[in-house]
């Protein structure tokens, strides 16, 4: 059995951030420019560059839209994803029959 | 019959049932022994206590299962079931009888499926499947996170419910398998592999289902099951409840969990955390570039404090007219006295000559604290609300020969960059220039 493999960053779509890469890096350099040794214009290009992160990681956070979907089974032993609605505050699902079968 | 009761000893009911008693519990081979028989007349009393009757084909035992020891029990009883009882021999006066007092009680055949699991352990172990060094970090943030357990269990319910309340706008595709009975092993595994497409996207999988009894969770010891984690290309999580004896599929998982709650808890961020975590970095930054600043403005208000930067030309102005009064000064004291005086009239230009010098080099350092503070200042000035307009290779726009009308510039502000196209250039000045963004 082969060892399995991890999935490649590089299947990411571009523009897409890794949000752990840039918090990471967001990090780095509030701590280089409050170590305060970097020179002004080092300092406004690093300050740009953390401005443009944080704002990446806020979008990242909002990007994804609730959507609860099941797959389900169709013609022709197609698989499908249906969107399954959940009451709002209480995470239930709102129709038990949305809830069903099983992909065999 | 002889009948004679003078002759022997008479015991009272009493007497000889504690007698028996006493025989019977003191026999420590009756102590903690354990029995095999079928269940019937299986009573599951209001009070929590259970009795039934054990049997073979040739004998009948009754066994009482008190509440405080039939809480350990991981599996439904029913009429006919065949189990094995570990219990002790007690007797019960007030009827006259003997029984099992069951401490333990087992499925018979659990046994041989422990065995099983066992020898299937070995084998997957084997073949590297359960390595702790090829578990993955499951993403710090899933975006897609996927589900592959019963569609109407409340493992699904749960993992929802967990999930929704710590990211609200999470996406979750649920794999619907069944986690019971004959069909649940392929159920599961196909369920993993058709989560796994890469189609769907997703970033994390949760595989599991509530806990039940040790034959319930069976379908998370089998072989195809354990496989299909272990072949997962998407970091996979598993979360079968149980409480003692972990399914085999949580070696080969990436992270184990004890219930799918817990599963969805360890997947899944809160994004409050996140965001407050954004946020607190981007005050940090700005924190440090604002003392930074700071720090520069108060070293540039020094230097610009001083007299000669208040009001440079007047010095120099001052000097001028110094210089001007002391030649017409010369000139008048030596007029009508020029022949006789010739030579000291001919050291004029060099005292010209030298408060002219005097001066430049004053204008001089003066242009070279301008340019100091030039290096210095974009920041400062920015917090006030200037901007520091930049070219394409970042570079900064120092006069208005640098750029051109239709080159795309950007402009700093303090927090952030506009970008811009120079409409028009007026050199001679700061206040004509404008820019259409």
């Amino acid at each position: 059995m082969e060892r399995k493999k991890t999935p490649k960053s590089g299947t990411e779509k571009p523009g897409k951030i890794d949000f752990e890469k840039a918090i990471k890096e967001l990090e780095e350099i509030a701590i280089k420019l409050e170590e305060g040794e970097l020179s002004l214009d080092e300092s406004i290009r690093q300050f740009e560059k953390g401005m443009q992160l944080a704002k990446s990681c806020r979008e990242k956070l909002d990007e994804v839209e609730r959507k609860i979907e099941i797959l389900q089974k169709g013609e022709g032993g197609r698989v499908s994803g249906k969107q399954v609605d959940v009451n709002g505050d209480s995470g239930e699902i709102a129709n038990d029959d949305d809830l069903q079968g099983s992909l065999l | 019959m002889t009948g004679d009761s003078s002759q022997q000893k008479v015991y009272s009911v009493s007497e000889i049932t504690r007698s028996i008693k006493r025989t019977l519990e003191g026999r420590s081979e009756f102590n903690n022994l354990w029995v095999r028989g079928e269940i019937f007349n299986l009573t599951m009393h209001s009070s929590g206590h259970i009795y039934f009757s054990l049997r073979d084909d040739d004998a009948v035992i009754s066994a009482v299962f008190f509440r405080h020891a039939n809480r350990s029990l991981d599996f439904k009883l029913k009429e006919g079931m065949n189990v094995l009882a570990l219990g002790s021999i007690t007797v019960y006066e007030k009827r006259g009888g003997y029984q099992i007092n069951v401490s333990l009680l087992r499925q018979e055949g659990i046994g041989d499926l422990q065995r099983r699991i066992e020898l299937l352990k070995q084998k997957l172990m084997k073949e590297g499947m359960f390595d702790p060094g090829r578990k993955r970090p499951i993403p710090f943030f899933p975006q897609r996170l996927g589900v592959a357990t019963s569609p109407t269990g409340a493992a699904v319910r749960d993992i929802i419910k967990v999930a929704l309340r710590r990211y609200p706008n999470i996406e979750i595709v649920i794999a619907p398998a069944i986690v019971q009975g004959d069909e649940a092993p392929v159920s599961i595994a196909r369920a993993i592999e058709e989560l796994n497409r890469p189609e769907y996207r997703i970033d994390c999988i949760i595989t599991g289902r509530g806990g039940g009894s040790f034959e319930d969770l069976m379908p998370f010891n089998e072989e195809i099951v354990v496989r299909a984690f272990y072949n997962s290309r998407v970091p996979i999580i598993s979360a079968v409840g149980h409480q003692v004896d972990h399914p085999l599929c949580d070696d080969a998982a990436d992270l184990a969990a004890p219930t799918p709650s817990a599963a969805a808890e360890l997947a899944v961020p809160v994004k409050k955390d996140l965001a407050g975590e954004v946020d607190y970095l981007m005050i940090r930054t700005n924190n440090a570039v604002s003392s930074l600043i700071r720090g520069l403005s108060v070293r540039i208000e020094g230097v610009l404090g001083r007299r000669i930067f208040r009001d440079p030309f007047e010095i120099v102005n001052r000097k001028e007219q110094m210089l001007a009064d002391t030649v017409n000064q010369m000139l008048s004291g030596v007029k009508g006295r020029v022949s006789y005086n010739k030579n000291r009239f001919l050291l004029i230009p060099d005292i010209r000559m030298i408060i002219r010098n005097l001066i430049n080099i004053k204008k001089h350092s003066f242009v070279m604290v301008l340019k100091a503070m030039e290096q210095l200042s974009p920041m400062a000035v920015l917090q006030r609300g200037y901007a520091v307009p930049l070219d394409e290779i970042d570079a900064v726009i120092r006069s208005v020969g640098d750029t051109e009308v239709g080159r795309l510039i950007r402009l700093l502000i303090q927090d952030g960059t506009l970008r811009c196209i120079v409409n028009s250039i007026h050199p001679g000045g700061d206040r004509g220039k404008k820019k259409d963004a």
